[in-house]
């Protein structure tokens, strides 16, 4: 008969080597999630040990056992085997810093505390020896009444004692408490309970070290001092940061962009593989269109993940990721959100969705989720293409009464600023209303310089790619198929053509009726043109369906609503149709307008859809449907709006909830409506 | 030097702590943290906003807000 395996869990403080010492116990995790209810991340691996298997929890970092976050509750009730699901442990492996051992001894004396058996991991022992530190082991283990032993990652060395040490103790007697009352105790006389314990606490650490550790003037410290010195002086220190900010930014912007043509290129030939093999119908569109598409959708934003955790977990590693959080807390403070909010909101710029994952770096839950709420506000990658459509097409190089001013650039340049100034708004008055708390404690460590591991660093990249593709991507999918199917059915071929009989004979009026500029009227003879053609009567036709659907009819239906931002149905049938991702628009007011599915990375179909734009007509009238307010309207709603499905799924599955997704949906719509509103009406008054 | 508490002494000064006032969770946290009464602690800078503070203590560096700073009363105790 087989043993059961045991239940070992890996306790420490954040930033002590604990994801090394997992990866080097129990290689890639083999189970990573959350815990049930919480948005604590739940990390699992497996080993063997002398023929018993051994099953590895590794806890969230955490300071205290005295609970005071989510994270550190689950901790608790992980040791004490009340958390549904996990077995009670059989060992505690306590990860304790060796370069920083007093404030580490603090939460692994409360581990001795729980009643379970306990052994502690001295992890950086090498750059402990370093730094000059000697730590007499045996006498601390002796102190302790439990083991402790030396590790160095880059070595190996203790692994495998660990496993000994591990294997021996599980199931074993616990050992016993150590003693913080005495003299000291009396120190907290008048104070809560648990500060008293603290006090005391740390009285018995100073004693239970004194004589075990000693530290001789460093040999390697003298480099480290210097690093130190210079990224944290006030100007170089700042210079680095703009430096790493700008290339950690510039990698998800621009680096991901060839990784992202390459998925892209190839899901196009896995379309148009599947394409050739099946009839053309229902079944191939679905394919096609719905299933295909969505996987696209979802696994083109692998790369900007990837790449955005690959920086954080190297910036994390080295120690910096704290350091970028103290540089940046008060501008952020300002705003109701914290230091550690800035790399998420930076690299929600690329895009929303690697930001928001990045949000897990946030330990303070309140700040986590409002970074997540005002993430999507940064304007992200997917905006520029419908910005600059819009720019090019309807807003002049130069304004008459400023003829120095580069006004395209001034439009594009406000739309960035706009999501940044609402995001302070929003975080500002979300933390004065449904975020008011007691303040929250912003107590950080910053840890010292060392070299990431590269074992870590990749670990962390592939485990949010994949965790990704899991959770969000087949609701990516699913959502993509949903939309299809919207506008795809109802499909009534006797309705069909008579819209595309309709829209020549409209067409032909116009002309007849004269009254167009010349090149609106070369535009219209072109429709008609391309109407006798097989291509362009296919674009019609799709044109037509596309008008006719569910989706289609929502766009006439939502038509008093947009009415007021100066949009004609078919323009809210586009916004509405953006749903799955912003950048659609672009494909969809390609369709609607009878130009077929147009590539927006191609110049020459951009500069179709602009000259259909610029003579498209608001039905039965000689009225242009877009104008410069038109065209700045339709900006400021895309700057605001939640348009983009796969960044609702992501904050759903980050938040472990419908709620949050939900409220951000609704509130920056509402938000981009009175945006687009105010725009428009501004733009009217004013004649623009 | 008359500084009262940690937020208003000059980046580089070495003191110790007198006290942590309050008693809710935030001064709790920065009992475990390390800043117990006695213990040395030295103010290493500041951000470059001049908030939050960088500080050594019992061999690390710990940032924390000039507000969290406000309750740690220096001095002898």
């Amino acid at each position: 008969m087989t043993p059961s395996p045991l239940t070992v869990v890996l306790l420490g403080n954040p930033n002590v080597g604990k994801s090394t010492l997992f990866t080097a116990l129990a290689g890639i995790p083999t189970r990573v999630g959350n815990y049930p209810g919480v948005t604590v991340e739940e990390k699992l691996g497996r080993f063997s040990h002398r023929g018993r298997q051994i099953n590895l929890i590794d806890l969230p970092g955490t300071y205290s056992l005295l609970p005071q976050s989510p994270d550190e509750r689950v901790v608790v009730d992980v040791l004490h085997g009340r958390m549904a699901d996990v077995p009670r442990p059989d060992c505690i492996l306590v990860v304790a810093d060796a370069t920083n051992l007093e404030r580490n001894l603090y939460l692994a004396t409360q581990a001795l505390g729980i009643g379970l058996p306990v052994v502690v991991a001295l992890t950086l022992s090498d750059i402990a020896d370093r730094k000059g530190i000697r730590i007499n082991v045996d006498e601390l283990s002796r102190r302790l009444g439990c083991p402790v032993i030396r590790v160095a990652s880059p070595t190996g060395e203790g692994i495998a004692a660990v496993r000994d040490h591990v294997l021996d103790a599980a199931g074993g007697p616990a050992p016993r408490q150590l003693v913080i009352e005495g003299t000291a105790a009396s120190r907290g006389v008048g104070r809560p309970p648990a500060a008293a314990e603290a006090i005391a606490r740390y009285d018995a650490i100073e004693r239970l070290l004194a004589g075990v550790i000693r530290t001789e003037p460093a040999r390697g410290g003298i480099a480290e001092e210097r690093i130190d010195a210079i990224l944290t002086h006030r100007l170089w220190g700042t210079l680095f940061f703009v430096a790493v900010m700008l290339s950690m930014f510039a990698s998800i912007f621009w680096l991901a962009t060839p990784l992202m043509d390459v998925i892209s290129s190839v899901m196009d030939r896995v379309s148009s593989f599947v394409a050739g093999l099946l009839p053309e119908g229902a079944v191939r569109s679905l394919l096609v269109d719905g299933v295909l598409a969505g996987v696209a959708g979802s696994v083109v934003f692998v790369p900007q993940i990837a790449l955005l955790f690959l920086f954080v977990a190297i910036l994390e590693g080295c120690g910096y990721l704290a350091r970028a959080a103290y540089l940046m807390d008060r501008l952020l403070v300002a705003t109701g959100l914290s230091g550690k909010s800035f790399i998420p909101l930076l690299s929600s710029f690329a895009c929303a969705i690697p930001g928001i994952m990045a949000a897990r770096t946030i330990e303070n839950r309140r700040d986590r989720l409002l970074t997540i709420l005002v993430a999507p506000l940064m304007s992200c990658s997917a905006r520029l293409p419908v910005y600059l459509l819009l720019c090019g097409a309807f807003v002049p190089e130069r304004s008459t009464a400023l003829p120095w001013l580069p006004l395209r650039a001034v439009v594009l340049a406000g739309l960035y600023a706009l999501g940044i100034v609402v995001a302070a708004l929003v975080a500002l008055s979300l933390s004065r209303t449904i975020f008011r708390g007691p303040p929250q404690p912003f107590v950080m460590e910053l840890p010292s310089w060392r070299w990431p591991r590269p074992a870590v660093v990749l670990e962390r990249a592939r485990e949010a790619a994949w965790s990704f593709l899991q959770n969000a991507g087949t609701l990516i999918v699913a959502i993509s198929v949903v939309i299809w199917a919207l506008m795809t059915y109802p499909h009534d071929e006797r309705a069909i053509d008579a819209d595309v009989a309709a829209l020549r004979s409209s067409l032909e009026a116009r002309v007849a009726a004269g009254g167009d500029s010349d090149a609106d009227r070369a535009e219209l003879i072109g429709q008609i043109e391309s109407l006798d053609t097989a291509e362009g009567l296919a674009a019609a036709r799709r044109g037509a369906a596309q008008r006719g659907s569910f989706l289609g009819r929502a766009g006439r239906f939502v038509e008093p609503v947009v009415r007021p931002l100066g949009w004609d149905w078919r323009i809210g049938c586009a916004a509405i149709a953006s749903f799955p991702a912003r950048e659609v628009v672009l494909g969809t007011l390609g369709v609607i307008y009878n130009l077929g599915d147009l590539d927006p990375g191609d110049a020459g179909a951009t500069t179709a859809l602009e000259r259909r734009l610029k003579a498209a007509r608001w039905d039965g009238t000689n009225r242009p449907v877009f104008n410069l307010p038109v065209a700045l309207s339709i900006m400021v709603f895309f700057a605001l709006c939640a348009q983009c499905a796969s960044t609702l799924v992501v904050i759903g599955r980050e938040t472990a909830s419908w709620v949050w997704p939900i409220v951000t949906f609704v509130y920056m719509t509402v938000l981009a409506w009175l945006g687009a509103f105010a725009i428009y009406r501004i733009g009217l008054a004013l004649g623009w | 030097m008359v500084a009262e508490s940690l937020d208003d002494v000059p980046v580089g000064t070495t003191v110790r702590v007198r006290d942590v006032t309050g008693a809710d969770p935030v001064s709790l946290r920065l009992l475990e943290m390390g800043l117990t009464p006695g213990v040395a602690i030295r103010l290493v800078g500041k951000s470059p906003f001049g908030d939050p503070l960088e500080l050594e203590v019992r061999g690390y560096r710990l940032s924390i807000r000039r507000q969290e700073a406000a309750r740690v009363a220096i001095g002898d105790r």
